[in-house]
């Protein structure tokens, strides 16, 4: 009897209990449909995480002042001077911007909004890979000359001015004015870095306005991915030795964050896996209890095909495959039931579902490892059967 | 055909020893027709399992179309089961899932044969046994004599040495079992080998040869010079119904 009669025989099999088989191999589908589905979303999340990271560019990198315990907060850390020296020194630095935060009352002709304000200058548009809608960023000679100007993002220049081109226009801000030059594209972003409304100065303007010159934090961007480790690392040594002060200067990438991101998920994807293992487990044993019954209860049929000339190794092959066939059928509504999960948790979250094919084969081996295990007691016990007494039996 | 030498078997539970057979000593030649008949407990129904390889004998030797059959291994057996033999039961063992016609395709199935040559021959097979318009037929949607001759085409179709019958008629009535009758004799005029177990004497004497048994021996080995005609008892038992 080859594999092909068999596999049928199985099916004819199944199909002649439906209800039992259902029951039998839910424990599987869960299982299954459990994997795929927390897989999928989880993999969807860590794409889209990965891609919003990506947006700022993966050559970005950060500093800042690394403050520990009794430290107190000096405006000095960072000058504007440390930024210049930098990038005549370190040639793997293409750009590096100061930031300078804080919180301020703007208002407009339509409006009014307390926003985040950065003060910056030029090249924190490149290293941030901000888009221009109207107008344009902040240019050095705005820092050069001290010139009161500002640039606002989508929704702030919205919540001022109402819709339409805002470039040109006052904003008061405390006590003075600036004029707006530009309008960024605002993020969309799900991870919440720039969704709140901000407003860009120079760090110039800023200063003056606050009274006082201070950096939070230098952000810049490596003039390649394989450099960004070299840059971060040079610019740090450069500034402990500016400022006499070893293990002062705190430096990240957003390589590493994507790093540590993806270590993370994958924890976490371990963690489910083990979950999944476990559920499958106690499915495959639900498989072996039916197959067991199912042995028991077919005794005459394994009789009469004894008789009729099966030798124990058929009988073997033929219960195993059953096993098999009932695991992969839980397999497939499983993958299908979790297929659905994912896209509907993917679409309520708006995030691209990923059921990689790896995910759906492993699935189907899973399934056929669980079938395969779990059959092996229970066709072992019905092929040792004495086919008198199988006979015998009603 | 057979040839069975002091065949004995012993059954052991435990600390008792039971003798099923106490050395049997048998020929059957090709085209016999024999009814092996005793009491319960006399012995036949081990005598059937031996002959049939599903039991191993404890002692003797058993010649099967001439091979010595005494010392194979249990694959061997269910090869020789599903080449040289033909099962027929008293409760037909058609499998309940599969129609008439897989049914009957089952043996050939362990014998290897091809798909559209198992069709082919298990067409031939019922339609001879006059079962063509049943072939898609559920076991549960047939008459008991129609099961049996199921059955029957499904011990005939791998082209077994022997048919080995076991109370094929102690399931149905009397007229439905004098028809199962008359397809052993018709199958035996044209050559086949049929060894019968059966406790019935009226049933027995279809055979051309009696074999009594008792106490797991052969007690009476009788040639039955003129049995009875099962086709002939049909037309009787008709002509009768006829008149009432």
């Amino acid at each position: 009897m080859n594999i092909g009669e068999l596999i049928l025989v199985a099916i004819e099999s199944i199909k002649s209990n439906k209800l039992r088989s259902f029951l039998t191999t839910l424990g599987i589908v869960i299982g299954i449909a459990a994997v795929i589905a927390v897989v999928g979303i989880g993999q969807g999340g860590r794409a889209m995480l990965m891609q919003e990271m990506e947006k700022f560019g993966t050559n970005m990198f950060g500093i800042w002042v690394n403050y520990r315990d009794g430290e107190s907060f000096r405006l000095d850390d960072l000058q504007i001077n440390d930024i210049t020296v930098i990038k005549e020194n370190v040639p793997q630095v293409k750009y590096l911007a100061p930031a300078s935060y804080g919180q301020m009352q703007l208002r407009g002709s339509k409006g009014h909004k307390s926003v985040q304000v950065i003060g910056t200058t030029a090249d924190y548009a490149q290293v941030r890979n901000l888009e221009t809608v109207w107008g344009r960023f902040i240019r050095d000679d705005d820092a050069a000359v001290g010139r009161r100007v500002i640039v606002l993002d989508e929704r702030t220049a919205l919540k001022l001015f109402g819709p339409g081109n805002p470039v040109g226009k006052k904003v008061m801000l405390m006590s003075n004015s600036a004029v707006v030059v530009g309008v960024i594209k605002s993020d969309s972003s799900m991870l919440g870095f720039n969704s709140q409304q901000i407003a860009y100065l120079p760090w110039s303007f800023l200063s003056r306005l606050n009274g006082w010159e201070v950096i939070h934090e230098l952000q810049g961007s490596a003039s390649s991915k394989e450099e960004v480790e070299a840059a971060m690392n040079l610019s740090k040594k450069i500034l402990e030795r500016r400022h006499h002060a070893p293990n002062h200067y705190y430096a990240y990438s957003l390589e590493q964050e994507m790093e540590s991101a993806n270590k993370v998920t994958g924890i976490m994807t371990l963690i489910i896996g083990c979950i999944a293992g476990i559920s499958l487990l106690v499915g495959g044993i639900g498989v072996m209890n039916i197959m067991l019954v199912s042995v028991t209860e077919r005794t005459r049929e394994i009789g009469i095909r004894m008789a009729l000339g099966a030798r124990r190794k058929d009988i073997l092959v033929q219960f195993i495959i059953e096993s098999i066939v009932l695991c992969l059928l839980g397999g497939f509504i499983g993958i299908i039931l979790g297929y659905g999960g994912a896209l509907l948790v993917a679409r309520l979250a708006k995030w691209p579902p990923l059921v990689s094919g790896w995910t759906v084969l492993l699935a189907v081996g899973f399934s056929v490892a669980v079938g395969l295990f779990f059959g092996i007691y229970p066709a072992n016990k019905a092929s040792k059967m004495d086919p008198i007494e199988a006979l015998r039996r009603d | 055909m057979i040839k069975i030498n002091n065949l004995s078997k012993t059954y052991s539970t435990g600390a008792f020893t039971v003798p099923a057979l106490k050395g049997i000593t048998l020929d059957i030649a090709p085209g016999e027709f024999v009814a092996i008949t005793g009491a319960s407990g006399s012995g036949k129904s081990t005598m059937m399992n031996l002959l049939g390889l599903l039991d191993r004998p404890s002692e003797g030797s058993y010649l099967l179309d001439g091979m010595d059959v005494s010392n194979l291994n249990d694959d061997d057996y269910a090869r020789l089961r599903n080449r040289k033999i033909g099962f027929v039961f008293q409760a037909f063992n058609l499998l309940p899932r599969l129609t008439a016609l897989k049914n009957v395709e089952l043996s050939m199935l362990y014998a290897g044969t091809k798909h559209e040559e198992r069709r082919k021959r298990a067409l031939e097979v019922l339609t001879l046994l006059g079962l063509e318009d049943r072939l898609h037929h559920f076991p549960n949607e047939l008459s008991g004599g129609q099961n049996q001759r199921v059955a029957i085409a499904r011990a005939l179709i791998n082209n077994p040495a022997i048919i080995l019958a076991d109370e094929p008629t102690g399931a149905l009535d009397s007229q439905t079992g004098l028809e199962i009758m008359s397809i052993f004799q018709e199958l035996n005029r044209q050559g086949t080998t049929i060894v019968l177990v059966t406790h019935e004497l009226n049933i027995a004497r279809h055979s051309r040869r009696i074999l009594r048994m008792a106490d797991g021996l052969i007690i009476n080995d009788e040639e039955i010079a003129r049995p009875l005609d099962a086709h002939n008892e049909i037309q009787a038992l008709r002509e009768k119904g006829g008149r009432a």
